[in-house]
């Protein structure tokens, strides 16, 4: 058990040193604003008293290590400061964000596994065979095309040539389980890369599971073949796609800023790409540190549940 | 059956892989010395009249774009991947082949920290502060891609470094240059070559969709990232200035994993080492 303890030890100190240094890191962007900081953020509005308003809100007249124990000290209070462009709390536009997003994320989660594990195991039912190649192609070449590509692609083809679907979200707001149609286009397009991958780990891991002994052994004792591949061979081929699950989170988040882009879904990506250009730093801050903490936190909790399944696979720590 | 049908494949996907590589490629590379001189601008987003793929939202001629639009992005991946390898490698091989474990440690750990947040959130951070251009968006994807390609290459370095003939070379006071380079070096180029292929990939998706999102380009730059990005209004109207580019994209970046994977394949003998994904290749 000392191992076990070791391990979840060791894990748990990485992942607070990966909280720690996602807050420096992110802190560290106003350190690496070019010149007079509040000027440069001023942009194309550099009037005195905007630069005093902007220097007064990020308190750019305190030594950097007063503000950083001062930003830090408020993210552990749930205060993430204030936009610099509207004045209004951080925390705000998170709420207002989350909504979309979350709903986009859940839809995919949900379809991911299925579809995922169903591929998997329809191209490992054969080796080498008809549907084997055609999965195994179709999903490396898929795997690697970026999101926006694939996107334009779709709307293309479904929104316009054929006009099943609409080709944005534009006018639905917030409330996009309103009109499912709308949905179908961004979550095609989210599913697109993670369940390349899941189905790719979980036919690798069928077919490792499918030429074991205890395979062939179950074959000797006559059980049916369905049986042997659902009860016997699956719960082990899941094992490493369970945990690559929890990786495909770095995944969503790259792949809803860019579908929330495209699709016009007024998500956290969008409120994220909206700061970035107009430079709104707090605002920017606010949804990093969000980001970042909860990739830290899945990553964490995936690695501590894998080995608490199967402690041979050695997650790095 | 099976080890034919899985011996054959490789070499089909290698087929596939070039095939779908080929055109953009040549595109990207040949295609600015073929585009001429800029013609007059015409009306945004018409088909025909003159231009093979009609006009783009500034009217300029799509076919031109195209032609202008594959050198930054396929230049931009190239060189990000040779500079996050030339800050990987030393990195990697002084971390495993040093006896000193706080060193290593030094070395490694802060990359550790760094591979927690999300690549793509990494890009849009530095994009908030600067305004990187086209060399700083190269500088930027290569830094996100050290932190993995190190792991992986040290932990392949750490394994050769730990095998009895370094201890044999070792012994027979060989300079640590000849094992670090002669020995260590060779023995990883086969992981290294693998981890190319991904990494390529990888970057090549960050590269473009970076540009798609407006960071290290011209927002009105010949690129095809940026083309898909400025004509989607006009997607109802015009739809080769947004399909085309990015059937390219498409084509690239299937391509280019199709021969990593062959390549992979190829040199490990076995098919099962693809089915791995990395975080490293992702945005």
């Amino acid at each position: 058990m000392s191992g076990l303890r070791s391990f979840v030890v060791r894990r748990l100190v990485l992942g607070a040193g990966q909280t720690a240094g996602v807050v420096l890191l992110v802190f560290a962007l106003t350190e690496a604003l070019p010149g007079d900081a509040a000027v440069t953020l001023a942009g194309d509005r550099p009037e005195p008293e905007r630069i005093a308003a902007i220097r007064a809100s990020m308190r750019l007249d305190l030594p950097a290590y007063e503000r950083l124990a001062h930003w830090a000290g408020g993210l552990l209070h749930g205060d993430l400061g204030r936009s610099l462009v509207t004045g209004r709390p951080v925390t705000g536009y998170l709420a207002d964000g989350l909504a979309p997003t979350l709903l986009l994320a859940a839809l995919t989660v949900a379809l991911l596994v299925p579809a995922g594990v169903g591929l998997g195991v329809l191209a490992a039912r054969r080796e080498g065979g008809r549907a084997d190649r055609l999965i195994s192609s179709v999903t490396l070449g898929i795997y690697a095309v970026p999101e926006f590509a694939f996107g334009v692609l779709l709307v293309f083809v479904f929104a316009l040539r054929l006009g099943w679907l609409p080709p944005t979200a534009v006018g639905y707001g917030g409330d996009l389980l309103a009109r499912p149609a709308a949905l179908v286009l961004p979550v095609a397009v989210l599913l697109a890369r993670p369940v390349c991958s899941i189905s790719r780990l979980v036919r690798a891991g069928m077919l490792d599971a499918l030429a074991s002994p205890y395979v062939a052994q179950a074959r000797r004792y006559g059980i049916g073949a369905a049986r042997i591949r659902y009860a016997h061979a699956l719960p082990n081929a899941v094992a490493p796609a369970a945990q690559q699950l929890a990786r495909t989170v770095d995944w969503l988040l790259g792949g809803v800023i860019v579908v929330e882009a495209l699709f016009v879904i007024p998500g956290l990506g969008t409120v994220l790409l909206t700061a970035v250009s107009a430079r709104d730093i707090p605002v920017v801050q606010g949804l990093a540190v969000v980001f970042g903490v909860l990739t830290v936190a899945l990553n964490l909790a995936a690695d501590l549940v894998t080995h608490r399944l199967a402690p041979r696979t050695g997650v790095a720590a | 059956m099976t080890a034919r049908a899985t011996a054959a494949r490789p070499w089909a996907r290698f087929t596939l892989g070039a095939l779908l590589v080929c055109l953009p490629l040549a595109l990207a590379l040949l295609g600015p010395l073929f585009a001429g001189a800029a013609g007059p601008r015409g009306a945004s987003f018409t088909v025909g009249g003159g231009a093979l793929l009609g006009t783009d939202f500034a009217g300029q001629d799509v076919a031109r774009q195209v032609l202008l639009g594959g050198r930054s992005v396929v230049l931009i991946a190239l060189s990000a991947t040779v500079l996050a390898y030339a800050v990987a490698l030393p990195l990697a091989f002084a971390a495993a082949l040093t006896h000193r474990t706080w060193l290593e440690e030094l070395l490694m750990r802060p990359l550790d920290v760094l591979l927690a947040v999300p690549s793509l959130l990494m890009v849009l951070l530095v994009a908030t502060v600067f305004e990187p251009g086209a060399a700083g968006l190269a500088v930027l994807v290569a830094l996100v891609n050290v932190p993995d390609a190190a792991r992986i290459v040290r932990a392949s370095a750490a394994e050769a470094a730990a095998r009895p003939a370094v201890e044999a070379l070792r012994m027979q006071g060989e300079s640590w240059w000849r094992i670090a380079v002669g020995y260590v070096a060779r023995s990883c180029l086969r992981t290294l070559a693998a981890d190319a292929g991904v990494r390529m990939t990888g970057v090549l998706y960050l590269v473009a969709t970076a540009a798609f999102l407006g960071v290290g380009v011209d927002p009105d730059a010949a690129d095809w990232a940026v083309m898909v990005d400025r004509n989607r209004t006009g997607l109802f109207v015009q739809p080769w200035a947004v399909v085309v580019p990015a059937l390219l994209i498409v084509a690239l970046s299937m391509g280019t994993n199709l021969l990593g994977d062959a390549g992979l394949a190829d040199r490990a003998g076995t098919g099962r080492t693809k089915g791995r994904t990395r975080k490293g290749s992702v945005g």
